[in-house]
């Protein structure tokens, strides 16, 4: 496995693309929303060190009572940190929701509660003048493990270039409580998901198929010559591609000589 | 000679604003009696311009804010990047950096090779330069690069080819990889062509990269200056702003010249026949 990151370096780009961006957009303060889990523990660690922990605000937001350990690991992180934390029930408003549109599909409801979560860091990003990170790592992007207009959202994304075992190194590096180090991830849609058991790889076989694919441009003869399991390295394939539409915003229908997203074009930093 | 680099984090498409970062710099550079002061690749306008490029492009020899570096050179040259276009040849946007001293402008080089691949557009909103030359300078003969013209060696022999002194390479190069050395891996892949241009010319190559980021992107500074025997005489931080002030000693030139004669022994005309008959006749 050749993705190991030199991660005081990796933390020192990443603190000051947090503090340069949010300066840019005339910002001081920093949300996101904090799981429990890791990318975005890693996430509120290094806005902290970019922003001061006083300038970050980590929102928890909790479906009812239905994960408590993931709070109290949210909380904890919060407090190791420094960071504000603040709790949020979402229960009232999906639990309305669902009501009035009773469904037993868990992922739509997943993804209701995802989509409900960013909706409130959005609201409280005008509240506090704080913009939004994202903590989406690039195995997600990549395999599109993630909720569009859910979790996937935010104004900057400062880990979305670190495969998971790398946001790993870098975590403990930046001196994460052990639980959160040594839980198993989960997106947390339903009671006892995991990512590695949904996905059906571990992480360290996943990032070692994306690694041949996107950093080294090996071909799937390649990884099964080299004795990766053919279903794997097609899964993986095949998950890629199903997900380009969360990568990207959506097409649009080409009419005029000069349109948004293909002609008209300009930098994301412009001005600043 | 003094030199002064200045690797700075220009402003995104806000030349006014990056004209008075020059400016700052340049009274910097006065104050501490430096001969020659560059900037990095389009310093004046930033790097991710896209659609911009039009709206920043100027004419160097009429616009009233490029002629407030130049009326200011007396005594401090100045090299400078900026996105070009002339009056006669409108709608063309060239990445370019001028070499200004005495109050005038000596040199202007239009990049070449504009990169356009992966995270590069150059191609698509610039247009290609088409020419490397040396000129001289108050402090001998020179020549302009622009970032990805370095990387492709035959720029650098036609200079050295036409008897440069010095190969000034402007950048905005983006840092990548993060596997180890506290820089960016890229950053030594600069350094190692820095080092052998120096070597091979047995002249002076200055780097100039700049930092900050632009959507996303960091840009990974680690500005350098390499002696006529190709070794490092200086080296800026990776990342950080950095304003880096070193004497030169331009007798260096002469004495790796001495000690090393390629530049004596070197045969262009032998050169550019071989390269008519593979430019001519591809080989199979």
């Amino acid at each position: 496995m050749s993705l190991k990151i030199d991660a005081p370096f990796v933390e020192r780009v990443l603190t000051r693309f947090i503090r340069d961006e949010l300066a840019k957009f005339g910002f001081k303060k920093g949300i996101l929303g904090l799981s429990g889990g890791l990318d975005s523990a890693v996430c509120a660690a290094l806005a902290a060190r970019a922003l001061g922990p006083a300038n970050v605000l980590g929102l928890i937001m909790p479906c009812g009572d239905a994960f408590p350990a993931d709070v109290r690991d949210a909380e904890r992180v919060g407090r190791a940190l420094g960071i504000r934390a603040r709790v949020i029930d979402i229960a009232p408003q999906i639990d309305a929701y669902f009501a009035a549109q009773p469904t037993k599909d868990r992922r739509r409801r997943g993804n209701k509660m995802a989509r409900e979560r960013m909706s409130i860091l959005y609201d409280y990003s005008a509240r506090e003048k704080a913009l939004i990170l994202g903590t989406s790592n690039k195995t997600e992007l990549l395999i599109g493990y993630g909720t569009i207009h859910g979790d996937l959202a935010c104004a900057i994304n400062p880990v979305g270039d670190l495969y998971k075992t790398q946001v790993r190194q870098l975590a403990r590096h930046l001196g994460l409580p052990a639980p959160i180090l040594r839980k198993p991830p989960t997106a947390g849609l339903w009671a006892g998901q995991t990512d590695e058991a949904e996905i059906g790889l571990t992480y360290a076989e996943l990032d070692e198929i994306l690694e041949n694919i996107v950093e080294k441009g090996k071909s799937a003869a390649d990884m099964i010559k080299a004795g990766i399991k053919p279903a794997a390295v097609r899964g993986v394939w095949e998950m890629i591609r199903r997900s380009e539409f969360k990568r990207r915003m959506p097409p649009i229908a080409k009419l005029s000589q000069r349109s948004v997203g293909h002609d008209f074009l300009y930098p994301y930093d412009w001005g600043r | 000679m003094r030199i002064a680099l200045a690797q700075i984090a220009p402003r995104l498409g806000d030349v006014e604003r990056n004209l008075d970062l020059h400016l700052e710099y340049m009274e910097r550079a006065r104050r501490e009696k430096a001969d020659l002061l560059v900037f990095p690749e389009l310093s004046l306008t930033g790097y991710t311009l896209k659609d911009l490029a039009g709206e920043v492009a100027l004419d160097p020899r009429t616009s009233p804010l490029f002629k407030r570096i130049t009326a200011r050179s007396r005594g401090l040259s100045v090299v400078a990047g900026f996105m070009e276009e002339r009056a006669e040849e409108k709608g063309l946007f060239y990445n370019s950096a001028a070499f200004i001293s005495g109050g005038r402008i000596l040199h202007v080089h239009r990049k070449v090779f504009l990169p356009t691949n992966g995270l590069f557009e150059e191609a698509k909103f610039f247009a290609p330069g088409r020419d490397f030359r040396t000129f001289p300078t108050p402090f001998g003969k020179a020549g302009l690069l622009i970032c990805r013209d370095f990387l492709h060696y035959g720029a650098s022999y036609v200079l050295y080819a036409g008897g440069t002194d010095m190969i000034i390479a402007v950048s905005a190069a983006p840092g990548r990889g993060v596997g180890g050395g506290e820089a960016f891996e890229s950053g030594r892949m600069w350094e190692l062509m820095g080092e052998a241009i120096a070597g091979f010319s047995t002249a002076f190559v200055v780097y100039v990269n700049r930092v900050g980021s632009e959507d996303g992107v960091t840009f990974a500074g680690g500005s350098f200056v390499c002696g006529p025997d190709g070794r490092f005489l200086a080296r800026a931080a990776s990342l950080d702003a950095e304003f880096l002030v070193l004497d030169l000693d331009l007798a260096a030139v002469r004495e790796a010249r001495m000690k090393r004669l390629y530049k004596r022994d070197e045969k262009p005309d032998i050169i550019l026949r071989s390269l008519e008959r593979v430019v001519r006749v591809p080989e199979d």
